[in-house]
């Protein structure tokens, strides 16, 4: 375990100097996702102009569930997204060789080679929209509460890990992968909605098979109106599903890699 | 004058002929296109609930400015010509242009021409498979200026697209990667471009400082005429401002080139 912590301590400190070389990249990506997250603020309040209610949920509820689906997605974006990003292209040009060398266990590795900054510097914008909406809502959590909150956001970054990995892990059959990323966003779309909004056959896909609305809805409500248990149960549980699915696969499709000829 | 037309002519079949090629990722991209849609309508159907009309229209009508938007996007939208054009420059492609009877501006928008009637036409595939679950919402106003208006708009608004993007592409002969500043500003564009809401929505006064902005030109003016978002005097109003921009960008991008090409250092090899 120490020694896992000390890897990705390593890795951590490689970004830091990389970035650091890279100033002006880092501010301008980090501008890019702040402005992002912009828009999605900016929508909110438009369509708040003329509607009172979305689906029973109120502005600030609204932007606190926008605030926790983006905490979420910067968080992956800061942590796992571009190695994962990358593991597809490694996986066609034959350089995963590379980490099949490395001093610890291969997901592990894969996972937790760099660190965005910019992505992990607009988690504090993100967490500061989420802290504004609660203190709008005059909400008081208590410890606990906030404790699950964060509980909550952590199975959220390992289902938007799990989903990443899997449509990543999609390279070992396929040679082409330019649909991850698009797949990725279009699907997470669907996190900044609540969960009354949707029903048929979207309920159907996106709430029960899918877990994009699970993922910021258990703990945006957790914290507006405290801590219900068949929530937390159905949170972890599509947690672990999905973990074991995504693992399962990336296992399978490793045995297929064959590396590439120079 | 005719040699010039057949010059160009071969680079658009050329560009058909590539861009079929790539039938696969416009298949894809019309696929997430489709799942987005659903996204919009599981949106504003949610804050439709109560509400017979948001900011003077239906549900039907807002639904139908996003379909009329997805289209859209399709037939006039600059997908990846500012990383072509960027690759070109930093790969040294470029360097055959400069030796050849070719104006380079008029060979990528012949390219994106054709690319976007390849990429418009495969869209309207997955739609029509959709229709029957979309057609109840679909309702356009029935008056012929808008045709008639609408068509020039569109037709400009991928001239301002296919400018900006190309202008963005010219960046790489100062910077070394422009990835940032092309998101950075399809950020703005989505949003004052009216691909997040319709952008009459904003308030009063935003609003009215958007129509002076290239971006209300890029998507929302065509779909606004064509859904019935604007009337007939802001639409010809707003024929000429866009005039103008077309104008402008073209202004610019000519200015770029012609600084670029200085900056421009063509390797052998």
């Amino acid at each position: 375990m120490i020694h896992y912590v000390r890897l990705w301590l390593a890795s951590m400190r490689y970004s830091v100097v990389r970035s650091m070389m890279f100033r002006a990249d880092f501010i301008m990506w980090s501008m890019v996702e702040l402005f992002w997250m912009g828009v999605n603020v900016a929508a909110i309040a438009v369509i708040y102009q003329h509607t009172d209610s979305i689906a029973g949920w109120s502005q600030y509820e609204m932007l606190l569930l926008v605030g926790t689906s983006m905490l979420i997605q910067r968080l992956l974006m800061g942590i796992f997204w571009s190695n994962l990003f990358e593991m597809g292209r490694n996986i066609r040009t034959g350089s995963f060789d590379f980490f099949l060398a490395q001093p610890g266990r291969l997901l592990f590795m894969v996972s937790t080679r760099k660190l965005d900054l910019d992505g992990l510097a607009n988690v504090v914008v993100a967490a500061a929209i989420v802290v504004f909406s609660a203190r709008k809502l005059e909400l008081q959590p208590s410890l606990t509460d906030i404790s699950l909150y964060l509980l909550f956001i952590g199975c959220g970054l390992f289902i938007s890990y799990a989903i990443l990995l899997l449509l990543a892990s999609v390279s070992f059959w396929t040679i082409g992968t330019k649909g991850v990323e698009g797949g990725y966003f279009t699907l997470y779309e669907f996190s900044r909605l609540p969960k009354q909004a949707f029903s048929g056959v979207a309920n159907v896909i996106f709430v029960w098979i899918l877990p994009t609305v699970v993922v910021s809805n258990v703990p945006s409500r957790a914290l507006i109106s405290g801590f219900v248990v068949s929530d937390t149960v159905w949170l972890i549980g599509t947690t672990l599903a999905w973990l074991a699915l995504a693992i399962f696969v990336f296992n399978r499709g490793l045995r297929r890699y064959s590396s590439a000829s120079s | 004058m005719r040699l010039l037309l057949a010059k160009y002519r071969h680079v658009f079949n050329v560009g058909l002929q590539n861009n079929l090629v790539y039938r696969w990722n416009f298949a894809m991209r019309a696929i997430f296109s489709l799942v987005h849609l659903a996204f919009v309508f599981i949106l504003w159907g949610a804050a439709y609930q109560g509400e017979t009309h948001i900011g003077g229209f239906s549900l039907e009508q807002t639904l139908t400015y996003f379909i009329s938007l997805l289209v859209l996007q399709f037939f006039i939208g600059a997908f990846s010509e500012d990383y072509e054009i960027s690759e070109e420059i930093r790969s040294g492609l470029i360097n055959q242009f400069l030796t050849k009877p070719i104006n380079y501006f008029v060979y990528r928008f012949t390219i994106f021409v054709s690319a976007r009637l390849v990429s418009g036409l495969l869209a309207l595939v997955p739609l029509m498979l959709c229709l029957p679950l979309i057609a109840d919402y679909l309702t356009f106003p029935g008056e012929t200026w808008r045709l008639v208006v609408g068509l020039p708009a569109a037709f400009m608004s991928a001239m301002i697209q296919f400018t900006i993007a190309y202008i963005f592409g010219l960046l790489t002969f100062w910077f070394l990667e422009i990835q940032s500043f092309v998101i950075l500003s399809m950020t703005i564009e989505s949003l004052l471009g009216g691909q997040i809401f319709p952008l009459d929505l904003l308030p009063p006064t935003i609003y009215r400082i958007s129509q002076f902005l290239p971006y209300y030109y890029q998507m929302y003016f065509p779909a606004a005429i064509f859904t019935g978002r604007i009337d007939y005097n802001s639409a010809v109003q707003g024929l000429w401002i866009q005039l103008f921009w077309v104008f402008a960008l073209l202004v610019m991008a000519q200015l770029l080139w012609r600084r670029g090409l200085r900056q421009h250092t063509a390797v052998g090899g």
